[in-house]
């Protein structure tokens, strides 16, 4: 091998050395902030986590057409005075590198009281944590279309980012709807 | 300046300021279709080693190094150099390869490339792109002898996202054609083969392959691609099918791609006494390609 090609052990070391000055993660709000945001007149948070079944990952799938992920899902359900408000549901989906985690607020008969994004690491789409993006899925239902550039606006740059976030509201208020309606 | 520290400096650079991705690339060789949205910059050097010939001592190595930049939110164009140097010792091919010894590193090519996005992956569920580029290039990537060649390929792209979008499924059919002419080369022996005559070549390529997301930011990718040439003379030139793994670091603001491609089976030209079942003329045995990219 002749000294050019030598200098390849050199270059191909480089990837490891920028992976060591460059991994970090942003996380935007915490889920108390998040639960403040979406129930400010709440006084307690009853921890309601759930443990989703097979039948019940089948039924979401089925009703939402976005197939349920995870086992556990993190919902509490939001109290003020012992009068129910609502439930705080914490989800995560795929975003181009890592999950995209955001929370879901939604009233007793599914409707999206808002929607926060609690963690976002990639290139592009930051707009994707804007009241502007956001505020598009409130007052939606398990009913609405969900469908990029139809009722739910395109970030270029974070198309996977948008479909998978907006697929993933529609999933929660499945999982609302099929588990979590009866209180 | 060295042409190998130029790089190795530009490398370092661009990866020590932990900037940069967008057209990132999940594989060595099949692209993605996605582009770059509106405004955005991506800055990208990818190393291809070519290593060899099943006889003698061959080895060459390319440089790419690419400024792609999002035009509008469906289209995007980059301006790329290449680098090239190659080493040859014990193989002489009559007609390929002239002269033993190391050529390079140096300047070799200037290219333009465009992409054009129809469908996008994550809204259309099927994505469809048309890449092109235009490469003038004055060094013979084999031989490492002056060479001038002007080459223009398209290329259609399409991409598949399964497990909402953690495995990606890419397949590219492309077709190259390119003017050739040769220097000629003094005192080489009377009855060595060196045609100086402008020649045309056409290039197909079909490339297919997958990644898969295994943990956040890491990606582990497998490719296979067969490609054949024409020219003038000869007729159906070569063929090769090249296939291996890629491993793949994509994050917020850079990503590196390392893959190894083995020729899996060829055909075509061959030289006297050369292993069969592969074309060891203008291919090698083995390509190691490494890329790093950065997004703005």
């Amino acid at each position: 091998m002749n000294q050019f090609n030598r200098n390849f052990v050199f270059l191909a070391a480089l990837p490891t050395l920028a992976i060591s000055q460059s991994v970090y993660a942003k996380d935007y709000l915490s889920v108390a902030d998040a639960r403040k945001i979406l129930f400010p007149a709440a006084q307690t948070f009853l921890d309601h986590k759930l443990t989703i079944t097979k039948d019940q990952k089948k039924a979401i799938k089925d009703l939402s057409g976005v197939r349920q992920r995870w086992d556990d899902q993190l919902v509490w359900r939001a109290e003020a005075d012992g009068r129910f408000l609502g439930w705080l549901v914490v989800d995560e989906v795929v975003g181009k590198h890592e999950f995209i985690t955001y929370a879901v607020g939604i009233t007793p008969d599914g409707r999206v009281i808002g929607v926060e994004i609690l963690s976002y690491r990639e290139t592009h789409g930051y707009q994707i944590m804007e009241a502007d993006w956001r505020n598009q899925f409130k007052g939606k239902t398990i009913d609405g279309a969900f469908k990029l550039d139809e009722d739910i606006s395109n970030i270029s740059g974070a198309t996977l980012s948008c479909r998978n976030v907006t697929d993933g509201v529609k999933r929660v208020l499945a999982l609302h709807q099929l588990v979590l309606m009866d209180g | 300046m060295n042409l190998t520290r130029f790089f190795a400096a530009a490398l370092a650079g661009t990866a020590l300021t932990a900037g940069v991705q967008a057209d990132e690339n999940l594989l060595g060789s099949v692209k993605g279709a996605e582009v770059l949205p509106k405004g955005a910059y991506d800055l990208y050097t990818a190393i291809k080693w070519r290593a060899g010939k099943g006889t003698g001592d061959y080895d060459a190595i390319d440089i790419k190094t690419e400024l792609e930049y999002g035009f509008s939110d469906r289209f995007q164009g980059g301006v790329a150099l290449f680098g090239r140097s190659v080493s040859n010792e014990g193989l002489i091919v009559d007609g390929y390869l002239p002269l033993e010894g190391n050529f390079g590193p140096k300047l070799a090519a200037i290219e333009l490339t465009g992409k054009y996005n129809f469908l996008s992956p994550a809204k259309d569920d099927f994505g469809l792109s048309m890449y092109s580029s235009l490469n003038y290039d004055w060094m013979d990537a084999h031989s490492g002898q002056d060479k001038d060649t002007l080459s223009l390929e398209f290329e259609l792209i399409g991409q598949k996202y399964f497990l909402e979008g953690q495995m990606i499924w890419m397949g590219n059919i492309s077709v190259e054609g390119t003017y050739a002419d040769r220097a000629p080369i003094d005192n080489l022996p009377d009855d060595f083969d060196w045609p100086t005559d402008p020649e045309m070549e056409l290039e197909v390529t079909l490339g297919t392959g997958l990644s898969y997301r295994f943990a956040p930011n890491w990606y582990l990718g497998a490719e296979i691609e067969y490609q054949t040439e024409f020219e003038t003379e000869v007729g159906q030139e070569r063929w090769s099918v090249f296939g291996g793994p890629s491993i793949h670091y994509g994050g917020a603001k850079w990503w590196a791609t390392a893959t190894w491609l083995p020729q899996l089976s060829g055909g075509g030209e061959t030289y006297d006494g050369q292993p069969d079942g592969l074309h060891l003329i203008e291919k090698t045995k083995n390509e190691f390609i490494l890329k790093v990219g950065l997004n703005f």
